[in-house]
């Protein structure tokens, strides 16, 4: 009968339309509602309502009130919508469990098994096999009487070698609460309540340090309870047993490790470490022999430098164009960026400067200058260096030349042709001009009824707004104008409004005033202690330069790890105009980070080493009266 | 001679006809795996991606119905996180897939309420809806994932950081 249905469902969706109209047709003896049926789990009755038998086997609608509780339950949740032929549940583990109409098939995890039955349709919802996903659910149906009673199971019992110790690990149906009932040299014996097993009385471990384990069921079916006796070999210790939010439980136990798990019952999927290169990482192309590492663009006493890392052979060429287009650029051939490198906004007497791979070989530098201005290119220590002057040059200026780095050969190199027309010309992003070039505003995140993260009363809101003055004073003593886009603990639009609203008022702030750029504080948190480190955040090409100055300033102060720089989605950066960070400095969540976070001295360093890495990117701030806007 | 030629038309017509349901019996939009990518908790934002399978195309599901179902179990998948003992960042604890649509190369995904408990930082979201985009988006004819809670478009997650109301694409991240 089963094979026959699963057979038929999996035809066209006609058959299945039939197929059903012939089970509600011929009812009672293909599938019969069982509504005088009485299922118990933890000692009460569950509201069921719609199942069925199919051949013999129990079918239950992915709709009915007494499943939806025993997902509660069990920490299970389901995904599925009318209509739809997949279903999809989320154990507790995580593990998922799949059926689909039509498919005897179902995957537990990582396996696939054949259910009694194919799940179908009827009267606008599914009935999956009831039995199939109480088991992977590690719950079990048992006859108590008239009642079948929906006993949790402990199952799914593994040993693990850690590198020095044995850890048992153990899944249930619902979340377990030992009982210790012994705790002595020679055995450990745990009492788990409401819960039965079908593991193996007895078995032999391998695992150093323990000779034997023995499960042993008592009580009723509606009180079981199971015994884990665990037999230690002499003079081993043992940690306390913890028990997770994943209805599990794991015991350390000491000594030598398992030479190699053992007693596995659940295989786990190979997390297999297939990190693929994120979209960020401009590969090194294979002929590219050496690397620009990196950009140190800044302004001088008599103009503005910048300093193009190489590590490795190669050659240059450089052009600049006539008045009036003032573009100049260099080539570096057989090179490849190690990182992308953005645009940096620059200040007189070049307005900006764009790093891009130009081809599989080549990386081109493009500066775009204020007038014609008196240029030299000269090679460096680490690579090569652009000189550009505050005077202006006159007309008989060199535009051309060529070097080579390293030992790349000297022979001269022919320089490319000069890119006809518009071949090579700044995007919009990297136009922008601030209006106030010796603005900068910071923001200290959240603040008013948002205290963002927060750990034993300290708050982010509170921590971010201590950082941000602290940088402040910084940048105003070294000529800076600044400006907080809140100074007090308020929100900075109005209380109680959409994260939306409260973050675009601080991108306004900045925005409004044509500020040179955005800087804002955070502090990271995470669900545990395991994360720590300073990230800075960015998102648009124009803000990767600032984001490398700032992290590499103020990543690593006073043993902070360096958790790189992040590309991300952030409303923050992401709608200001000009270049802009967030720099999440530490994790709240983290105790040595925490204890960075309460320390004035780390605070103040930190503030210093992120107005370093300010200085770094823009160099000191123009003179006064350089803007219109001052 | 007409009969040879007839048996030539035949066969010809029989091998079209072989030849048109072998190529359409199985379009083969999604592949036997899907990779579920998550983020490492060590840093928050490398992207690692293990295999699942995925059940095959079956007869009767059109290949528009088979790209959603495969963008539902990865949506599925990557919520519910890989095992307990990997170093993930994870969706807070409760977030379920309530659905998942595809319109042209977005993939929608509609998550319950409970992924407004984040832990606080920039650090959960980025891992989280990087690894949302990076595993639809692995799936051939997906390009964008746009994000609902409880149904609903958002700008922003409560107090949050990264920005939702347009869909989101692996160069987001």
């Amino acid at each position: 009968m089963s094979n026959w249905i699963s057979h038929c469902t999996a035809g066209t969706s006609s058959i299945r339309t039939l197929l059903a109209l012939l089970l509600l047709l011929i009812g009672a003896g293909v599938a019969r509602a069982d509504a005088a049926q009485t299922f118990v789990f933890a000692g009460k009755t569950l509201p069921v309502a719609h199942v069925a038998t199919v051949g013999g086997k129990l079918a239950i609608s992915v709709r009915d009130p007494g499943l939806a509780q025993l997902l509660r339950a069990t920490g299970a949740s389901m995904t599925w919508n009318p209509g739809e032929r997949y279903v999809l549940f989320t154990t507790a583990e995580p593990q998922i469990v799949s059926f689909a109409v039509g498919d005897a098939r179902y995957d537990v995890g990582p396996r696939s098994a054949q259910a009694g039955f194919a799940p179908y349709e009827m009267s606008g919802t599914v009935y999956v096999p009831f039995d199939e996903l109480l088991s992977a659910l590690y719950l079990a149906p048992k006859r108590d009487g008239d009642a079948i009673v929906i006993q949790p199971q402990l199952a799914a019992f593994d040993v693990r070698g850690n590198g020095s110790e044995s850890v048992l690990v153990a899944r249930a149906g619902i979340p377990l609460k030992p009982r210790i009932v012994e705790e002595s040299a020679s055995q450990l014996v745990y009492a788990f309540d409401g819960v039965g097993t079908t593991l193996d009385r007895s078995r032999a471990i391998r695992a150093e340090g323990i000779r034997a384990i023995t499960f042993a069921q008592s009580g009723t079916v509606r009180a079981p309870v199971t015994t884990v006796t665990i037999a230690l070999a002499p003079g081993t210790g043992h940690g306390r047993l913890e028990t997770d939010d994943r209805n599990g439980f794991s015991l350390a136990i000491g000594g030598a490790a398992a030479s190699e798990p053992v007693a596995v019952a659940t295989p786990e999927p190979t997390a297999a470490a297939a990190a693929t290169p994120g979209p960020q990482a401009t590969p090194a192309p294979a002929n590219a022999v050496a690397t620009v590492t990196g950009i140190d663009a800044h302004a001088g006493p008599n103009g503005y430098s910048v300093d193009i890392a190489v590590a490795g052979d190669a050659t240059y060429d450089w052009h600049r164009l006539r008045d009036p287009d003032n573009r100049f650029w260099i080539d570096i051939h057989g090179a490849a960026l190690s990182a992308p490198i953005g645009d940096v906004v620059g200040s007189d007497p070049v307005d900006a400067v764009r790093v891009r791979q130009l081809d599989a070989t080549t990386v081109r530098v493009a500066l775009s200058l204020a007038g014609q201005k008196r240029l030299d290119v000269q090679p460096s220590a680490d690579g090569v260096k652009v000189s550009v002057y505050s005077e202006d040059a006159g007309d008989d200026v060199a535009r051309a030349g060529t070097g080579a780095l390293g030992n790349a050969s000297a022979v001269a190199v022919a320089p490319t042709p000069v890119p006809s027309g518009d071949a090579w010309k700044f995007g919009a992003r990297s136009t922008y001009v601030a209006t106030n070039p010796r603005l900068i505003v910071i923001d200290p995140g959240h603040g008013g009824s948002d205290p963002g993260a927060g750990r034993g009363g300290l708050r982010e809101a509170d921590l971010a707004l201590d950082m941000a003055k602290r940088l402040r004073d910084i940048l105003v003593a070294r000529g800076w104008q600044v400006v907080l886009t809140r100074t007090a603990d308020v929100d900075v639009y109005k209380p109680n409004d959409t994260a939306r609203d409260e973050l675009q008022a601080r991108d306004d702030i900045a925005n409004n005033a044509g500020a040179r750029m955005l800087v804002s504080i955070h502090v990271n948190s995470f669900i545990n202690a395991g994360p720590r480190g300073t990230t800075t955040y960015y998102s648009k090409p124009s803000d990767v330069a600032l984001a490398q100055a700032v992290q590499a300033s103020a990543a690593g102060v006073l043993g902070t790890k360096d958790d790189g720089i992040v590309k991300s989605h952030l409303y923050v950066t992401l709608h200001a105009t000009m270049p802009a960070v967030l720099v999440e400095t530490a994790f709240i969540s983290n105790p040595d980070d925490l204890a960075k976070l309460t320390s004035p001295d780390w605070l103040q360093k930190l503030a210093l080493e992120i107005a370093d890495g300010v200085k770094k990117y823009a160099g000191a701030p123009p003179a006064p009266g350089q803007s219109a806007n001052q | 001679m007409k009969r040879t030629l007839m048996l030539a038309v035949i066969l010809i017509a029989v091998a079209a006809g072989s030849w048109w349901f072998l190529s359409h019996r199985n379009p083969n939009t999604v592949g036997d795996t899907l990779d579920i990518y998550y983020t490492k908790a060590s840093d928050g934002t490398s992207e690692v991606s293990w295999p699942v399978s995925m059940r095959p195309m079956q007869s009767g599901e059109t290949s528009a119905e088979h790209t959603h179902n495969a963008a539902l179990y990865a949506a599925v998948q990557t919520v519910a996180g890989p095992p307990a003992d990997v170093q993930a960042v994870r969706f807070p604890a409760g977030t379920r897939v309530l659905g998942v649509t595809v319109a042209g190369p977005t993939a929608t995904v509609d998550l319950s309420s409970d992924v407004e408990r984040q832990s606080g930082g920039t650090f959960g979201e980025n891992g989280e809806f990087k690894s949302l985009v990076f595993t639809l988006t692995a799936i051939r004819g997906i390009d964008a994932v746009a994000v609902l809670v409880d149904g609903k478009k958002l700008d922003t997650l409560p107090g949050g950081h990264v920005e939702l109301d347009q869909p989101l694409h692996r160069g987001d991240f």
